[in-house]
């Protein structure tokens, strides 16, 4: 029943309330609580979800796929139109990703029904799997779903960490 | 570079054919009478790895054959023979003429192929001494280096050179003769190829002749190797090879982990390649879906990809609104409280959740686990408006209050997919209670006092969910 948190000094958990609770504190350090204008309480929400988005991928560092577009993601957002170069990169990669996988769909959809339900390919769900997931699109089914269990995973340890937290402190 | 004679079927080798026909001719007929005198120990039984690895990896590595006829010939008769003697680019004598002839007919040839089977599984085993110092550099460097099969060429192109140009010419007339065999025999040959590689496996050399009934049960699965070594190979997928060597698709033969998947075809499936591959792929999908459905809650009964996909949309959607929301929920909270790292990381804090409550506030506090027990079962809308209601009205509330009502349907989405969510109601006191605050013990407990109605509402919020 109990959590392992401080058991494991290295685990994703640990990692990840760390970097957390620093990213928190360094935010209500930086602008304490005390106006209450809806604008900056999105703006508050916003940047704590930033951060937890951020812990999670640097809990995970660039090992996953997804960590490693997230992060981009996160550091192009804050960074403006520096990276734009990367940014066509990879979107033309995505693109190309899209076209092969329209073309195979395209070959699918003759013989096979349209809800994605035959033996190769699933086109609906495993677009909009790629969607959710970050950086989903340049990625076969195979390791897209592997990605996926393991953001799954991290999700829930964020979840569960965060509820703790905001457990903590909302009284 | 000897593999690729071999292996590769019906391209005329042209422009190499007399050099490298020649070669291997004049080495097998060099080699008949001196393999008789040869003694044991030629070459090492790991040759036969290695040549596996060099027809493996010629296999997945089509190039232009060079000496496709005589390789192929070579191959029908002793494919355990033939590496040894192409090894030898040995200008011999010139007997080749007549061996040619020999060559080219087919009784002739089948005699020779039964000659050499004899000596194909004595000197498959053995090394060559015999071929001479200078050969074996040649050899080892042949043998032992499939990889640099292109950088081998000018040297048995060089050797032949030697030979006169009568030879070469009579050699490309053999060459021209046997063009159409060679097409003909290609896919036999890489069967030939396949079966003693099979053969090799089972570590039992057999002679040519038994060679052809041992072709045809290997022959799919083997064709299937080769096949899939190609499709394979494009697929990148050396880790995820072990891993599926690791994970075992039926039966594979003992071969040593290369970049590819050796997967064997089962009874009554198709065996060619695209349909291996996608077997392969289809099993590795549904391994993952596995994996899935155990992260997943509620996902067993579930059966069929689309509707696994849809659950795990579903769930991934879910826990991505719960840290908006929690984020959101993080966003509005006092922070007259300290966000102390220790304390937070203390033991205490992260256990989890008991039963147990201790009131502090007695009097604010029964009221709110009064409010609490009367909310919590029934998680709807409707509740919080009424709790709304009996609390102070703040601004606060009523900026916050809306942006959670806007939370509101997503969460009792998600509640009934979390179903532990509501517990942590009780949970709060018990975190004031259990933590380890020291000195801030007191004034924290002040200030929730004095903040109690403040945070009325966002404990209102929590009972709202």
């Amino acid at each position: 029943m109990y959590n392992p948190d401080h058991t494991k000094p290295g685990s994703l958990k640990s990692r990840f309330t760390t970097r957390f609770l620093r990213a928190l504190s360094k935010i209500h350090a930086h602008k304490p609580i005390s106006s209450s204008s809806p604008t900056e309480m999105f703006q508050r929400y916003q940047r704590i979800k930033a951060a937890a988005d951020k812990s999670m991928a640097y809990s995970v560092r660039s090992r996953r796929t997804w960590s490693r577009a997230m992060l981009w993601k996160l550091r192009t957002r804050s960074c403006g139109r520096r990276s734009v170069k990367t940014s066509t990169i990879i979107k033309s990669q995505q693109a190309i990703m899209k076209k092969t996988r329209h073309e195979k769909q395209n070959e699918n959809t003759t013989t096979t029904a349209t809800t994605g339900e035959d033996g190769v390919g699933f086109c609906v769900e495993e677009d909009e799997l790629r969607e959710i997931v970050p950086g989903g699109e340049a990625m076969d089914l195979c390791n897209l779903l592997d990605e996926t269990a393991h953001y799954i995973k991290c999700l829930t340890t964020q979840v569960q960490v965060m509820k703790k937290i905001a457990d903590f402190y909302s009284l | 570079m000897e593999n690729r004679f071999f292996l590769d079927a019906g391209i005329p080798p042209l422009h190499f054919g007399s050099s490298l026909s020649s070669s291997p001719m004049s080495d097998w007929q060099s080699l008949s009478p001196v393999m008789e005198t040869q003694s044991q120990d030629c070459f090492p039984t790991d040759y036969g790895l290695q040549y596996e690895s060099a027809l493996s990896s010629m296999v997945s590595s089509p190039a232009a054959s060079n000496c496709n006829m005589s390789s192929e010939s070579l191959m029908m008769s002793t494919p355990l023979n033939s590496p040894p003697k192409l090894n030898l680019p040995v200008p011999k004598s010139m007997g080749m003429n007549s061996g040619v002839a020999d060559f080219s007919a087919d009784p002739g040839f089948a005699e020779r192929a039964a000659k050499f089977s004899i000596f194909g599984s004595r000197s498959f085993n053995c090394r060559t001494t015999q071929f001479g110092p200078k050969d074996n550099g040649e050899i080892a460097a042949c043998r032992f280096d499939p990889s640099a099969a292109n950088v081998k060429l000018p040297r048995v192109s060089s050797s032949p050179a030697i030979k006169t140009l009568a030879a070469n010419s009579q050699e490309e007339s053999t060459v021209s003769k046997q063009h159409p065999e060679p097409g003909f025999k290609g896919p036999n040959s890489r069967k030939r190829k396949a079966a003693p590689k099979a053969k090799t496996n089972e570590t039992s050399p057999s002679p040519s002749p038994n060679s052809s009934k041992v072709i045809k049960p290997n022959e799919a699965s083997n064709e299937k190797r080769c096949k899939l070594s190609e499709s394979n190979e494009n697929e990148n997928g050396s880790g995820k090879a072990v891993e599926e060597d690791a994970n075992g698709s039926n039966t594979r033969a003992p071969e040593p982990p290369k970049d590819y998947i050796h997967v064997r075809a089962r009874r009554g499936q198709a065996t060619d390649s695209h349909s291996l591959a996608e077997r392969v792929r289809r099993e590795k999908i549904s391994e993952r879906m596995k994996l899935l459905q155990n992260l997943v809650p509620g996902c067993n009964k579930v059966t069929g990809k689309a509707l696994m996909l849809n659950e795990i949309i579903n769930y991934v959607q879910s826990l991505q609104r719960q840290v908006e929301f929690l984020s959101m929920k993080l966003a509005t909270v006092n922070t007259s409280l300290d966000f102390n790292v220790e304390s937070l990381m203390s033991k205490d804090v992260f256990q989890s959740n008991n039963t147990l409550q201790h009131p502090i506030f007695p009097v604010n506090s029964s009221a709110f686990l009064g409010h609490q027990s009367q909310q919590n079962p029934p998680l709807h809308g409707n509740i919080t408006n009424g709790t709304m209601t009996q609390c102070s009205v703040d601004p606060l509330d009523s900026a916050i209050c809306p942006k959670l009502n806007t939370h509101l349907p997503q969460i009792n989405q998600f509640i009934k997919t979390v179903p532990q969510y509501p517990t942590f109601c009780e949970g709060d006191l018990e975190t004031l209670v259990q933590m380890g605050f020291g000195q801030n013990q007191s004034q924290e407990m002040a200030l929730h006092s004095q903040n109690f109605q403040g945070s009325n509402q966002v404990s209102d919020m929590k009972v709202e969910l």
